[in-house]
């Protein structure tokens, strides 16, 4: 409990501290604007172009890229300091500071960054979400509004996780891995469209080993009452647990890394 | 123009230093790639154009092999406008802009292509459907090598004027970003310029975005036709010397009210 006031005090310092330049502040938010809504552009053009894919109408399209959008930039807005910020703390030597302090490194990474620029693509997300689901002609029920907000939650550590593997990487070769990117962004990249339409290789990367798919895409199919794959329907509300699954594991694996780290001494 | 020929040279063998760090780059630039080319393939799958898929599989080939040249920027240039470090540039016996123009033309090139090798060389032996396709002609191969050339010092040219643009507003995160991130989407790179509607098209092949990689990539796969040739290098050669003069003139005009911060 202690913890989570402490990051939400950290947010708002931080906050404070990114508004005391409000122009340009305001410009880095409209760059933002101006990559999503190119990203979303793009979908728009492809769905002018072919029509549908596969079974896939472009209701579902705008549901599936809506939902991948809102997830991966929560968690670049309130998780930036494992997605964004850590290589260079290792590489300036910052995280040594943090190694003397009575908290737990994760904790004081997350609670060392946020990036409220991505609220304009969270927006672009949840307009792509919102047309989505008038176009698909969705019917809203509890069930469904409560998977939402859990395929969402379970997809933030998810990403999370993904992110932190190149954390790991960093504690150990010091320079921020590019490698990692493939399944993070290139993860953004394939998952805004169902995971189904991909050749085998892609589709069990991104369902067993980075499972985009478990987590955003098997609820989103029960939403839009089109199961992604044929199993059960009560399988939605399990499968995106594997995102937690795969945070835990992570998270292990990033604990032991720390022991192995050394200082670069800058 | 020997002094600039030797900041082209000294700069390409700095980019070259870096060997380990591009090996992840070019992976995962290849896993995009491999990415970007299942989709359009279930596209097609779904609902088949005019335009064969081959075509598309080569487009996103050769954007992603030379995806480097769009957005390498100088990282030096950027700390020294915003520590002033610039003032020591202005004591050069040289013209700011031209060495500034040869330094980022060495960065684009060398860093494109030391990726663009390796990665066409995988394009070119992976299955057919997902491999690059060969050219059209010979011809047309020569006439986009030439062309991706004048692509180069085209994006250079536009790279100087982002910089004349961060040099007044000291910090390269606001206008520059939306810059590099409209590029991305006009020049090809997000989705290929074949797949945009057909009457966008007309007008989004004329802007100076599309004469970086669409346009040598459009002579390549035969989609311009060798006739087309002498208009497409003309267009061309006429942006890149339009904005190496605006850009020219940014700078001049920069450096007559240039206020340096700090010291």
């Amino acid at each position: 409990m202690d913890t989570i006031k402490l990051y939400i005090r950290s947010m708002g310092m931080l906050l404070k501290s990114q508004f005391q330049y409000p122009a340009s502040f305001f410009m880095q938010t409209l760059a933002q604007l101006v990559m999503e809504g190119g990203e979303m552009l793009a979908l728009i053009l492809v769905i002018d172009r072919f029509g549908h894919l596969g079974r896939w109408e472009p209701g579902d399209l705008f549901f599936f890229f809506g939902i991948m959008s809102v997830t991966f930039y929560l968690t670049e807005c309130f998780g930036r300091g494992i997605t964004g910020a850590f290589p260079s703390m290792v590489r300036m030597g910052q995280l040594d500071t943090l190694l003397i302090r009575p908290r737990g490194i994760v904790t004081q990474v997350l609670c060392s960054a946020i990036d409220p620029r991505r609220i304009t693509c969270i927006a672009v997300g949840t307009t792509a979400l919102v047309i989505g689901s008038r176009l698909s002609a969705v019917r809203w029920t509890f069930a469904k509004a409560f998977l939402m907000a859990e395929a969402v939650s379970f997809g933030f550590l998810l990403i999370l996780g993904l992110f932190m593997i190149e954390a790991i990487f960093c504690i150990h070769s010091v320079k921020s891995v590019e490698l990692v990117n493939a399944v993070t962004y290139g993860g953004r990249s394939a998952c805004q469209y169902p995971a189904t339409i991909y050749p085998r290789p892609l589709r069990v990367l991104f369902t067993a080993f980075a499972p985009f798919a478990l987590v955003l895409q098997v609820p989103a199919g029960y939403i839009l009452d089109k199961p992604l794959f044929d199993w059960p329907a009560w399988t939605a509300f399990l499968c995106p647990l594997s995102g937690a699954v795969l945070f835990g594991v992570i998270y292990m694996l990033f604990q032991r890394a720390m022991h192995f780290y050394r200082s670069t001494g800058s | 123009m020997k002094s600039y020929l030797t900041v082209f040279r000294l700069r390409l063998r700095m980019e070259l230093q870096y060997r380990g760090a591009m090996l992840g780059g070019i992976i995962c630039q290849m896993v995009f790639g491999l990415i970007l080319i299942a989709l359009y393939r279930a596209l097609y799958a779904s609902r088949p154009q005019t335009m064969p898929v081959e075509s598309v599989v080569t487009y996103v080939w050769l954007q992603q092999a030379f995806f480097r040249m769009l957005l390498a920027s100088d990282p030096d240039l950027t700390d020294k406008i915003r520590t002033g470090a610039i003032s020591y540039d202005l004591c050069r016996p040289v013209n700011l802009y031209g060495f500034y123009y040869f330094r980022s033309l060495a960065l684009k090139m060398t860093g494109s292509l030391m990726r663009a090798v390796p990665m066409l060389l995988f394009a070119a032996v992976l299955p057919a459907g997902w491999r690059i396709g060969l050219p059209s002609s010979i011809p047309g191969l020569i006439l986009g090598i030439c062309a991706l050339a004048l692509g180069l010092l085209c994006v250079s040219a536009i790279e100087n004027i982002n910089m004349g643009f961060t040099m007044r507003t000291l910090d390269s995160r606001g206008v520059q970003a939306m810059l590099n991130l409209l590029m991305t989407l006009l020049c090809g790179n997000i989705l290929p310029l074949t797949l945009f509607p057909d009457s966008w098209q007309k007008v989004i092949t004329l802007l100076p975005y599309a004469q970086l990689l669409d346009a040598p990539i459009r002579l390549y796969t035969g989609v311009y036709a060798l006739s087309d040739a002498v208009r497409v290098l003309g267009v061309q050669v006429f942006w890149t010397i339009l904005l190496v003069f605006f850009g020219t003139w940014l700078w001049r005009h920069n450096q007559k009210r240039l206020i340096l911060q700090g010291g």
